[in-house]
């Protein structure tokens, strides 16, 4: 279903739950009554069609805009980037930590293979925080020194040799070997860890390993379908008005 | 695993597309590639350029071009040819279909009618295959001990080519990729001992 601007948000929350945490990054909690997505956005100055456009994204992977998307401005979109990051980094993983320290407690048998679970997270995590900390010290001040460039029309020597030393496709695969150990982390769970006295926790923690997969997933896909799309084309851009 | 079978549709009618598409989505191995709505000029050439392994075809939609299309593409012997068809169809039409699914039948018919033209793909995977070898095992055990796959390919006398060939059939029958995924895994089923682990790291 494609959300549109007038529908009520009560109402695309009750349709699909899973846009609660991609609303809180813009700001928006929960106790809205029963305001349009206009008005709410009116009211918290949420760029309209930048919020509608995520939404829809998240909501359905196949109406990702892409071209749409790119027209939005670097500081906008790296502005949303940092506010997902800071969501996994300061709601979901303490979250999914927590719930595995309180599964280790309550264990009885098999506390070992708990604690070995607890360790491949935090490997997980150490990952995820360098991949994090490289995108928003590296990654993100040279999309918007080159933004900013291109829309004053001046480049300095230094961005512009950046420019070509600086490569960006490294930055899929990486997104790639994030992926891949939380999948792994599922399988582990799934499969192979002995089972719990405390079943109800186990699926808990499935389920939001579940829901930080998906996350991550989309928010990996407007990284690689929407700001290395704006680089290569900033990076052109800028090449080729060079005398 | 099988190779992905390619689909392709030809229809106008957007419930008929949409409906194939979810229906191919039920089975496993199969992606609709292409869409015509059965106006096109050279349908044909199009078609078998695409080198599909199945086209649905809803007859409603391509009217007279139908039989030519169905006589050069019964050329194509690689391609199975599926008439999307109803009670209304004439049945010189029908006739002409090797192979035919009805657009009245409930999900349930459709995807037992469809079995039974494209055979099941859900190869059934003996669990004997899933279990990993002695080798793999030795190789799991390596990896969990910190061994990269140059010093594995030394310890064990394989090159490094064979290393990751065992690799790969230990992550496609374990569902974990990453080395730490696999030293939980190694650990777990007491291929390797805690304190050798941290040994080693």
């Amino acid at each position: 279903m494609l959300l549109e601007k007038e529908m009520k948000l009560a109402d695309v929350i009750h349709h699909d739950y899973n846009l609660v945490p991609v609303i809180n990054r813009f700001g928006i909690v929960l106790g809205f009554g029963d305001d349009s997505i206009e008005r709410i956005c009116n009211k918290k100055q949420i760029d309209i069609d930048f919020f509608l456009t995520i939404l829809n994204a998240f909501h359905d992977p196949q109406l990702l805009d892409t071209e749409f998307l790119q027209s939005f401005s670097a500081n906008l979109l790296i502005d949303y980037l940092q506010k997902t990051h800071n969501y996994y980094l300061s709601n979901k993983i303490p979250e999914i930590e927590s719930l595995i320290e309180y599964m280790i407690s309550e264990c009885v048998n098999n506390k070992d293979s708990y604690i070995l679970l607890q360790k491949f997270f935090e490997e997980y995590k150490k990952e995820l925080v360098k991949h994090i900390d490289r995108e928003e010290s590296r990654v993100y001040p040279y999309v918007i020194e080159l933004d900013h460039a291109h829309q004053n029309k001046s480049i300095s020597g230094s961005l512009l040799s950046k420019i070509k030393e600086y490569s960006i496709a490294s930055y899929e695969e990486e997104h790639d070997n994030v992926e891949e150990k939380l999948t792994d982390l599922k399988n582990i769970i799934i499969k192979y860890l002995p089972p719990s006295e405390n079943q109800k926790n186990k699926f808990k923690l499935l389920k939001e390993l579940t829901i930080l997969e998906k996350d991550l997933h989309d928010h990996a896909r407007i990284e690689d379908l929407i700001l290395v799309p704006k680089v290569v084309l900033l990076e052109n851009n800028i090449l080729q008005n060079q005398p | 695993m099988s190779k992905t079978k390619k689909v392709i549709v030809v229809s106008n009618a957007f419930l008929i597309t949409s409906g194939i598409e979810s229906l191919v989505l039920e089975l496993s191995g199969m992606l609709i590639d292409t869409i015509f709505d059965g106006s096109e000029k050279k349908l044909c050439h199009k078609i078998i350029n695409k080198k599909p392994d199945y086209i649905f075809i809803d007859p409603d939609s391509v009217s007279e071009q139908l039989i030519p299309l169905l006589r050069e593409l019964s050329e194509e012997t690689e391609i199975v040819i599926i008439g999307i068809v109803s009670k209304t169809t004439l049945p010189n039409i029908t006739s002409r279909f090797s192979h035919t699914i009805r657009k009245e039948n409930n999900k349930h018919q459709l995807i037992d009618e469809l079995h039974n033209i494209i055979g099941n793909n859900n190869e059934s995977v003996e669990d004997s295959e899933l279990l990993i070898t002695k080798r793999e095992t030795e190789i799991l055990r390596n990896l969990a001990l910190g061994l990269t796959n140059q010093e594995v390919a030394d310890k064990l006398f394989l090159s490094v080519h064979t290393v990751m060939t065992h690799r790969k059939k230990i992550t496609r029958k374990l569902g974990i990729k990453s080395v730490s995924g696999l030293t939980v895994f190694a650990l777990l089923n007491n291929i390797v001992d805690i304190r050798e682990v941290e040994r080693s790291i």
